[in-house]
């Protein structure tokens, strides 16, 4: 008997302690899901089906497909602003190093140019002729465009990461001057102009694919694989992490943050120079103003994602995620036919709320849940 | 003897910007005679008033360890707005104030974002840029305006014989001198950004500060952009985009740091806009073609800022070298 | 008798329901030093916070002046006359002095908004002269040395008139000359009738200067008198609530004839001339030396942090080091900074990922450079068991989670992990408490045991007595006497330190 009275009241005890705890609990399960890493996913996800009645054609398979293929090229570039920003750093160059890879790959591959157009490019007559490219037509084009394409924007890296780490200069100016001075070199070598007839080979890298799985998201996920692997699993990748959260610490520790630092630098460049390849074959041509006006919504799209401009914090797969949800909210606003003027002013809304909700989440996971 | 030496060499090197601004203006002098031209020099000047005036905006918010990158799309907005309202048919004199207050209301939104929302300025800037943009092209429904012959009269205005943008631009690094060396806000603003944190500890309203800084930037934007389109007499839907990075690199040129707590507008970002401007005037009087011309600024501003960074290494050095130097034991570090 | 300024009355906080003080009485009285001592975390910070309005405590109360006093603002306590001293200095180095001393009271111009210069000048001279600092009051404060920034922090803390003053560790970065000027001003300022209150780690300054001493342990008051019936033991005793027979461990070892690291002749201009030394495997070699004697730079040299111009250093017979940190650490050399916030630690990654930083390619597959984690952080669990690592889930928590004492173990244990023949230690037991300066000196007397040869820089010369084989006296970037353990005098080894002051 005493039992069974003991055993009532425990289990009065636990009712009651759930019906207590059932508004809590989701409110805990609702804290839970606002911190958690994959909150931008959900964002997304959640903006996209609400959206979904209202916007005609937002779910149709057309739009999807559009909608992923807007992704990649953009991925791959923010991966490398990821990278650049775990230690620290900033990358302003990746525009100009999507405008100058694109025409020089493009210069090399091209089958015909204008010489209306480009008569006057200091590469006219040696580099570039009326019959294109200078190894237009020729077997080796594509591979050989392609690998200077990466060399070129590898190169650009380079050069950044050296005068950041050898000679101490600030992220900010460095790649701001190299954005200047990369983008002029590349409207003087293009003379401004787009560089077309690339061979039908390359553009398939941008326009097909195996069966329904687009070249291009292959590309992007293997690059997004390796960078992953390399920040979270090799010595590499904690290197990058220590130098972008305490360098006087890691210089002490060993760590060679010089490297580092140029590493990081020099693989932004070859992930613009993969994102300049995409952008180029799906376009079908050379541009040398391909990464105009696009500096804004990588940096924003990796920080909102969550990787930290005070260096040390980052994930590529928050860079999805926030890459995800930018190309999303231009599609978005894109198929509600709004003006230019009006999805700017909305995409520049939502940075700051998206901004404003991940000082909120900082600060409730700083405090605990 | 050999500290007289070390403190010439440490002044000449503490003040890099000048003798890098000096050489410069020699080599261009050199290469073209027609250089050295009163009209040339005023040329030079008047084109660099109107990043001047919204680089020693920026200045202000550097030297807070801040960034802001909407001046440009500020200097969009409140031009077109101006133009729009002059165009039907508003009284000059108003235009041009409700202008500075769209100058000032975004300042103000920025503030409120960074200080109260505690967002990064990189970010909050980013987007009121972007959505400034929009506001800009909305207004002017994305077409070029044409302004009114008496706004372009304005701006080439001669008081004493110099142009009116000139003094404008000498009466806002006045200002903006004088409020940074001799007034508390000044202080406050470098101590403000050496430590946040130890700033509000000794009793400073940082929140304040900021708020009055992201203002007058957004303020120093609109100005700008009132002369800058007095001076073009037309808007196009790409008015003041880049600007924001002129400004920067001005103001960073001039030796103003993008850590804060450190440089100034007076000779600092005079020099570093004035020198950016010269180079542009110089290339031009050369006659050099002019897609080499950006190539060659953009690599001359590298050039300085190369040697302004080995000129800090140099620094640090010769002032590190204390222990076995000088008399007191306690002054290492 | 005079007359009672401040009373604190059962004054009690906690925090998350954790008692952070306990029903904590005492009072200061004009003209009175009175020394507030405890291990970090007995509740030394959170009394002052609530003495100068930062927190409100949850019961009790404090009298001041016998009016009741409950401060709501830092700049509450600073109208009722209270001012602090803190540790962490509160100046803006990008400032002048002057500018420093009136950032939130310029007097302007009349009218105007307009700052007067010369008036602020004038005050900040008569204020450097009442510290008797004679330097000008443009100086930007990044020109002055940490002592005389200290001093500068005082005179703008008393040209308030308070008539409270509280230190907060005030001669952690101080010279032993600095530190002597600092109690003659102390001692003025008592002479003048100002109450003081004065926090200390260092137990001799204590003795020195106060007239009462109050020790706090785990939130109470655990013991309250005159100072002259204090002695140092019985503060210890006091502040740790066991017997430590001693403040250092005994060494179990002596030191081999083998040589670990070897000097020659290294010179660097304007930092280090001529250094010579050796330091045997097994031996704990300590280098004293005012601050700015080079003894900090010495060692920066020799882990190749900075470079020497001449000379050579040699470790382990053969092997040359002072090239750069990568080389050291291969060379099995390791390096505990004097700084280990920004120089030891990364605050906030886990305490694993700190303690496994150095050894990164050691636990990495040769080939794909992947870490084997498990076996890295197994590692890493055996050192921080070793050192009796406090922590929660090292995996978890960062540096930011610890105290002082065990984020000082996190470094060791960084270094411990590469098994060095040779580590340098650079004041490490600065700013932790008494229990974990023992472990610390324990860690150390058991690596020499186990043949390390451990160089250990200290200003604190008795630490260096209790532990060492042999000091090295360094004075202006030279070494310029040496003292064997028989020859330890706390009298001589000063002299030495000072020698050049007297000449």
């Amino acid at each position: 008997m005493i039992g069974g009275i003991s055993l009532k009241l425990e289990e009065k005890q636990i009712t009651n302690k759930n019906t207590s705890s059932f508004a809590e609990k989701s409110k805990y399960t609702l804290k839970k899901i606002f911190v958690s890493e994959y909150f931008i996913l959900y964002l997304s996800l959640a903006y996209f089906f609400i959206l979904v009645p209202f916007v005609p054609g937002l779910a149709s398979a057309s739009n999807i497909m559009n909608l992923f293929s807007n992704m990649w090229p953009m991925l791959t570039i923010a991966i490398g602003q990821t990278i650049v920003l775990i230690v620290a750093g900033i990358d302003l160059s990746q525009t100009a190093t999507l405008g100058i890879t694109s025409i020089i790959g493009a210069m090399v591959m091209s089958t015909g140019i204008d010489p209306a157009l480009l008569e006057t490019s200091p590469l006219w007559g040696w580099f570039i002729t009326e019959q294109g490219g200078v190894l237009a037509g020729t077997s080796m084009a594509i591979p050989i465009g392609i690998v200077i394409m990466l060399t070129v924007g590898t190169l650009i890296g380079w050069f950044n990461g050296i005068a950041i780490a050898k000679f101490k200069i600030t992220a900010f100016m460095v790649t701001l001057v190299s954005q200047m001075f990369f983008g002029a070199l590349a409207i003087y070598l293009s003379t401004s102009q787009n560089i077309m007839n690339l061979p039908k080979a390359f553009s398939a890298i941008g326009t097909e694919g195996i069966g329904i799985i687009p070249f291009s998201l292959v590309i992007a996920v293997v690059l997004g694989i390796v960078a992953h692997i390399i920040l979270s699993s090799t010595v590499l990748g904690r290197w990058l992490y220590s130098t972008g959260t305490n360098i006087k610490s890691s210089i002490v520790s060993g760590v060679p943050t010089d490297k580092v630092v140029i590493f990081a630098y020099m693989f932004s460049g070859f992930c613009t120079s993969v994102g300049a390849i995409l952008y180029s074959a799906r376009l079908g041509m050379g541009r040398p103003t391909l990464g105009d006006n696009m500096l804004m919504d990588i940096i924003g799209a990796t920080v909102i994602g969550g990787t930290s401009m005070f260096g040390g914090k980052g994930k590529v797969l928050w860079t999805v995620f926030g890459v995800f949800f930018f190309v999303l909210l231009s599609n978005t606003l894109n198929l509600l036919n709004l003006s230019y003027f009006t999805i700017n002013i909305v995409k520049g809304a939502i940075i700051v709320v998206a901004a404003f909700i991940d000082v909120t989440r900082t600060r409730i996971i700083a405090k605990g849940l | 003897m050999k500290d007289t030496v070390n403190k010439l060499l440490l002044t000449l090197l503490k003040n890099t910007p000048i003798m890098l601004f000096i050489v410069i203006f020699i080599l261009f002098g050199i290469l073209s005679p027609k250089f050295f031209s009163y009209t040339n020099f005023e040329n030079i000047a008047t084109q660099a008033s109107y990043v001047g005036i919204i680089a020693v905006g920026m200045t202000f918010i550097l030297l807070t360890g801040g960034i802001d990158l909407s001046v440009g799309s500020i200097m969009y907005v409140s031009a077109a707005t101006t133009g729009v309202l002059i165009a039907k048919g508003m009284p000059i004199p108003i235009a041009l104030c409700l202008a500075l207050l769209i100058g000032l209301v975004f300042g103000a939104v920025n503030a409120f974002a960074i200080v109260k929302l505690k967002i990064l300025p990189f970010v909050v800037t980013l987007s009121t840029m972007v959505a400034g943009r929009g506001v800009g092209l909305s207004i002017t429904e994305s077409r070029s305006i044409m302004l009114p012959d008496t706004i372009t009269k304005i701006g080439s205005t001669r008081i004493i014989g110099i142009p009116l943008p000139i003094i404008i631009f000498a009466i806002v690094v006045g200002v903006a001198y004088i409020i940074l060396a001799k007034t508390t806000l000044g202080r406050q603003i470098y101590a403000t950004g050496n430590d946040v944190e130890a700033a509000k500890k000794a009793g400073i309203n940082t929140d304040k500060i900021l708020f009055t800084i992201y203002i007058l930037s957004g303020l120093f934007a609109a100005l700008g952009g009132i002369i800058s389109v007095a001076q073009l007499g037309n808007i196009n839907a790409g008015f003041g985009s880049g600007d924001e990075f002129d400004a920067i690199a001005a103001a960073v040129l001039g030796g103003t740091s993008l850590f804060g707590g450190v440089g100034g507008v007076l000779p600092g970002t005079v020099i570093g806009t004035v020198l950016i401007q010269m180079i542009q005037a110089g290339l031009v009087y050369l006659q050099v073609n002019l897609y080499i011309q950006p190539i060659i600024s953009a690599g001359i501003i590298f050039l300085a800022v190369f040697l302004d960074s080995i000129r800090d290494a140099k620094i640090n050095k010769m002032e590190r070298r204390k222990i076995r130097t000088e008399q007191a034991p306690a002054s290492a570090k | 008798m005079s007359k009672t300024v401040l009373e604190l009355k059962n004054i009690s906080k906690s925090f998350f329901g954790i008692a952070a003080l306990k029903n904590v009485e005492f009072s200061v009285k004009e003209g009175q030093v009175i020394s507030l001592i405890g291990e970090n975390g007995a509740g030394k910070s959170t009394l002052m916070n609530i003495i100068g309005g930062v927190l409100k405590p949850d019961g009790g109360e404090m009298k001041l002046q016998d009016q009741n006093y409950i401060p709501n603002t830092p700049k509450d306590a600073a109208e009722a006359g209270i001012e602090f001293i803190h540790q962490e200095l509160n100046l803006f180095p990008n400032l002048s002095i002057a500018d420093n001393m009136f950032i939130t009271k310029f007097p302007k111009v009349s009218q105007t908004p307009i700052i007067d210069k010369a008036n602020i000048r004038n005050h900040t001279k008569e204020m450097l002269q009442a510290v008797d600092l004679k330097v000008s009051p443009d100086t930007l404060v990044e020109n002055l040395s940490p002592g005389e920034r200290q001093l500068v922090e005082i005179a703008k803390a008393i040209s308030s008139d308070p008539q409270i003053l509280i230190f907060d560790e005030p001669t952690t970065s101080l010279t032993a000359k600095e530190t002597e000027r600092l109690f003659e001003l102390i001692n003025s300022l008592r002479t003048r009738g100002k109450a003081i209150i004065y926090i200390s780690h260092i137990l001799a300054d204590v003795m020195n200067i106060s007239d009462e001493i109050v020790v706090l342990r785990d939130g109470q008051v655990t013991d309250k008198g005159l100072k002259k019936d204090f002695t140092i033991d019985r503060m210890i005793c006091s502040m740790v609530g066991r017997d430590i027979k001693q403040l250092y461990p005994e060494r179990k070892s002596q030191p081999t004839d083998e040589i670990a690291l070897k000097l020659e002749n290294v010179s660097q201009p304007g930092t280090v001339h001529n250094i010579s030394f050796e330091l045997n495997k097994g031996e704990v070699l300590g280098i004293f030396g005012l601050m700015g004697s080079g003894r900090s730079e010495l060692a920066r040299i020799i882990f190749g942090l900075d470079p020497h111009e001449t000379g050579k250093i040699s470790i382990d017979g053969d092997k040359v080091c002072g090239i750069s940190p990568k080389n050291s650490i291969e060379n099995k050399l390791a390096f505990v900074t004097e700084n280990r916030r920004e120089e030891g630690l990364l605050m906030d990654v886990s305490i694993a990922e700190n303690m496994g930083l150095v050894t990164l390619t050691k636990y990495a597959s040769k080939l794909t450079k992947v870490i084997k984690k498990t076996s890295l952080y197994d590692q890493v669990k055996k050192v921080g068991e070793l050192l009796k690592l406090k922590s929660g889930d090292i995996e978890k928590y960062p540096p930011k989670s610890l105290s002082g004492g065990n984020q000082q173990k996190v470094v060791i244990g960084k270094w411990l992990m590469t098994s060095p023949k040779v580590l340098i230690v650079d004041e490490p037991t600065r700013g932790i408490d008494v229990g974990a300066k023992y472990e610390v000196y324990s860690i150390i007397n058991d690596l020499a045991a186990q043949g390390t040869g451990v160089l250990m820089i200290s200003s604190e010369l008795e630490e260096l007595m209790g532990t060492c084989d042999r000091i090295l006296v360094m004075n202006k970037g030279e070494i310029i006497s040496e003292f064997s353990k028989t020859g330890f005098t706390q009298k001589n080894i000063m002299r030495a330190a000072f020698r050049q002051d007297a000449v």
